[in-house]
């Protein structure tokens, strides 16, 4: 037996660990893995890290490995067949420049991968919609999860990305985290929490619910959801009222502060009080000791970006460490922790609709004939494009076929399981023209697919991918694929090279050169370099051995803006879109399982993982919401919204506050975003998973509903195209 | 005295990746081969999250075990620096369950199955990866350092300490 030994970077969450695998390269089988010191994770690993590669050898339990093209032949609810990649290719190439010629060049989006795939077939990807096609309609899942801290970021500090490193956490004096669960989010992130708090720092958790951030913390504040701008005004109010702001700073480094203070100037705690349910001291206090600090760190996730006041509540975020001047040194500044494993890197690779790689703006006629000379096109299109969240509107609610996207081309993606109101989401698919689904596994999303381009996965392939601190970390081959698959990168040259773009690559490594030369912020990370290092943090502006990356932003008060100052801007509350009724009495708020990952295709398919947790998943509620409607623990119960309704089991706990429910994420039986409303944040884009109106109610007859979840389970094991057998659910 | 395996809930994240540690440790790599129903998932150790606290439930391998009293088969016996459940002695008549009073102990189906075609049911703990890892593989995985084996020695170098401190920190008046 021949080994191997491979480090690679981990395939989940933005934290980026550092995986060593043993391999027997003879039978193409991996050994053993576990974590070893990289830069953000020291020797560390979650369960994911540690358990989650089982997907690799494909033990089809949820959905199962795609590992040939299937084309539509006969046109949409025609059956799927195998074909070689040469007909697959054509066919795909075909249809794209139909409906192109047809609709123009604005009728087809693009939805890229902030998973698997990594930053080079992410920039290929933007390149084929723009150079290509002829559209700026290419986006991603950062759209529903972090685009407000990218949008309200990059609006008052000029970079949409954290701005201090994980390491530097534990150094922290205070830590105010708000709408973000690092235990669920990333375990290795939480590790740094808990080491602040043994090191000292002063813990101001912000959240309805009792997270275990929450429990270590010294100052809990259980606001009422939806109401963290009242929040954040009310902060600043205090911070300016008690002469806390750090004039120097706001003086020497930043502008339009007047104007920031006449909002927050009319939140005051009691008023505030009353909003968010907090007691005026608890948010005098929270003010005081977060601007009593040189080294206060915000940290924030998805309870403060997925609602439709995220991108304000992020700006103001980003003002509150402005006025009490905690940016540009070590341990301070704020911390936007990214959720997957490569969503900054699809950030930084222009995979948005307005930005092209190394966030230069496509508005810009400069950028726009650098990047045109560099393509060999003559001009890119002028117009910032379609956000992937309004492509229903573009389709079911567009009643001008003109103006209607009539094809959707998805890599690594699933939106039929991710996205809000999955009804709406489903008819939308039904209706599009085209749609091409590439990626590792069948997904929900595939069932709608017109074509189907099978790719290799992580550990199949080489790459870079960005961790959620602006670090650049290889990601090496472990295993060879298996199957008539081929890489992301290969793929889409493939398809634009049919369409008349030819586009040849011998490696990740010449993508990945093309795009840093045309990146400046990236210019100097060369594949050399992040081999060296072992990780590379942008801006990374010189490609000698002296500029060695950045590990944190606006040193010196240096913000990236036009004119290096950063920008105050908040704005008045609003409650949220969808709010509790008499038919509607509970709130639902979205949350993430530890173990489980995005729509769970990588995840489900591991055994150990699966085994943790399993269908239909669970809904937490609170003791007293419990016993008026007479559950106990583990008993399956009906939650319904305006939209939908779904079976999964009650879990009691009194880190719930009462009238608050919450489930998690990543069920396709207990699928919570059937009920959730694709209200939107009006910048962002970003919907509102974190607050809508349901009903609970219990189902007398257990033993049938079980009966129902298991019938379900091998229900979608089939459409997804496992041989039928048992499954314990 | 008995080594054990102490939980910190101030640092604890609930995370359970000790729990799949635990499965991995004792059914042995070849799971990641088997049909995903061919083994037993079944953790020796609990994770339990009350409002305020988060810690798993460990065996504390007892210096009297409770459940070594009431066990009528004679399955439980102290093994070097351990209390050890002798699986193929083991009735499952559930006396250890109801004497332990951390709730450590578990019934868990083995696999086997019982002449009547029902499957066999035994008692179940942690039994500090005696015989499938050189140490504890909780502790090994835990990423933020919650848990420990504290074994007798360390016990005793503990208790010295304390002692120590007790004399120095002027517990003790001086002169009466």
């Amino acid at each position: 037996m021949t080994t191997r030994q491979t480090q690679t970077t981990c395939c989940y969450c933005g934290a980026g660990c550092q995986l060593l695998f043993t391999t027997d390269i003879e039978a193409n089988k991996i050994l053993d893995v576990h974590p070893v010191k990289g830069r953000t994770n020291d020797d560390k690993a979650c369960l994911k890290g540690w358990f989650g590669w089982d997907f690799l050898n494909d033990p089809q339990i949820l959905t199962k490995r795609l590992r040939a093209p299937m084309i539509r032949k006969g046109g949409k609810h025609s059956p799927l067949e195998v074909v070689g990649w040469d007909e697959a290719i054509k066919f795909v190439a075909d249809n794209l420049a139909k409906i192109k010629a047809k609709w123009g060049p604005d009728s087809i989006m693009g939805a890229a991968s902030a998973r698997g795939p990594g930053n080079e077939p992410n920039y290929l990807m933007q390149k084929f919609m723009r150079a290509c096609v002829g559209t700026n309609n290419i986006d991603h899942c950062a759209r529903i999860c972090h685009a407000a801290s990218v949008a309200g970021s990059r609006q008052t500090i000029g970079e949409g990305a954290m701005s201090l490193s994980i390491p530097e956490i534990e150094d922290a004096q205070v830590i105010f985290n708000i709408g973000y669960n690092a235990a669920a989010s990333h375990p290795v992130v939480a590790r740094r929490i808990v080491k602040a708090r043994e090191k000292g720092a002063f813990i101001i958790c912000a959240d309805p619910r009792i997270t275990e951030t929450a429990r270590i913390s010294q100052l809990h504040l259980p606001l009422k959801g939806g109401t963290n701008l009242a929040l954040t005004n009310g902060l600043a109010y205090v911070i300016i009222d008690e002469g806390l702001e750090d004039k120097a700073f706001i003086e020497a480094h930043t502008k339009d502060y007047e104007a920031f203070k006449e909002i927050v100037l009319s939140y005051p705690p009691e008023k505030v009080s009353e909003i968010t349910g907090l007691r005026p001291d608890d948010i005098r206090l929270a003010a005081r000791r977060y601007a009593g600090s040189r080294s206060s760190v915000i940290l924030w996730g998805m309870g403060v970006t997925q609602f439709s006041q995220g991108v304000e509540v992020v700006k103001s975020l980003c003002s509150l460490a402005m006025l009490t001047g905690n940016f540009g040194r070590p341990s301070t500044g704020t911390g936007p922790v990214r959720g997957q494993n490569n969503v900054q890197g699809t950030c930084d690779m222009g995979v948005l609709p307005d930005v092209f790689p190394g966030y230069q703006s496509v508005a810009d006629p400069e950028m726009r004939a650098k990047f045109a000379k560099a393509w060999g096109v003559k001009a890119l299109p002028t117009e910032p494009g379609l956000q992937l969240t309004r492509v229903p509107e573009k389709v079911v609610h567009e009643k001008d076929p003109a103006k209607r996207i009539h094809a959707y081309y998805i890599f690594g993606e699933d939106p039929a399981q991710s996205d809000p109101d999955l009804a709406e989401l489903r008819e939308t698919l039904e209706a599009i023209d085209f749609v091409v689904v590439q990626d590792v596994f069948f997904n929900k999303t595939a069932l709608y697919a017109d074509a189907i381009l099978p790719a290799t996965s992580w550990g199949e392939h080489e790459g870079v991918y960005t961790s959620s601190d602006r670090g650049f970390q290889r990601i090496r081959k472990v295993v060879e694929p298996f199957g008539d698959i081929k890489d992301d990168w290969e793929i889409i040259c493939l398809i634009s090279t049919a369409m008349g773009y030819p586009m040849k690559y011998k490696n990740t490594e010449e993508i990945w050169n093309e795009m840093i030369n045309l990146s400046p912020k990236f210019a100097g990370a060369t594949y050399e370099k992040i081999e060296r290092q072992g990780s590379v943090q942008w801006p990374c502006f010189d490609k000698g051995p002296a500029d060695k990356g950045t590990m944190y932003l606006h040193k010196g008060g240096q913000f990236a803006t036009p004119d290096g100052r950063g920008i105050f801007k908040t704005s008045h509350y609003h409650p949220p879109t969808e709010v509790e009724n008499n038919e509607f009495p509970l709130t639902l708020c979205t949350v993430r399982e530890v173990g489980h990952y995005s729509a769970r295709t990588m995840t489900g398919n591991c055994r150990t993982l699966r085994n943790l947790e399993d269908e239909p998943g669970w809904v937490e509620m609170s003791p007293r919401d419990c016993q008026a409607l007479g559950l106990s623990a583990n008993e399956l119960v009906r939650i319904t919204s305006k939209r939908g309704s779904v079976i999964t089991r009650c879990l009691p706990t009194e880190r719930v506050r009462p009238g608050a429910v919450y489930m998690t994420y990543q069920w396709w039986i207990g699928a919570c975003n059937e009920l959730t409303i694709s209200s939107l944040d009006p910048t962002s884009r970003t919907p509102e998973y974190k607050y809508c109106a349901a009903k609970v109610e219990k189902i007398e007859d257990q033993a049938s509903a079980e009966k129902e979840v298991r019938r379900v389970y091998t229900d979608i094991r089939s459409s997804m195209g496992i041989a039928q057998e048992g499954l314990s659910a | 005295m008995n080594s054990f395996i102490k939980a910190n809930p101030s640092r604890c994240i609930g995370c359970r990746t000790c729990l799949i540690s635990c499965v991995v440790a004792h059914e042995g790599r070849d799971l990641f081969e088997l049909g995903y129903d061919d083994y037993k998932f079944n953790p020796r150790l609990f994770m339990v999250k009350t409002s305020m606290v988060t810690a798993p439930v460990h065996c504390r391998h007892c210096e009297t075990p409770a459940c070594k009293s009431a066990c009528a088969s004679g399955a439980i016996s102290l093994e070097g620096e351990r209390v050890m459940v002798n699986a193929n002695k083991c009735i499952g008549c559930k006396n250890c369950v109801l004497a332990c009073p951390f709730g450590a102990m578990d019934i868990v189906e083995t696999g086997q199955v019982l002449p009547d075609g029902q499957p066999r049911r035994v008692a179940l703990k942690c039994d500090l990866c005696a015989g499938v890892a050189d140490s504890p593989a909780c502790v090994r995985v835990c990423l933020t350092d919650a848990l420990e084996l504290v074994t007798d020695q360390e016990l005793r170098d503990e208790i010295a300490d304390k002692r120590r401190a007790a004399v120095e920190g002027g517990y003790f008046p001086a002169s009466i």
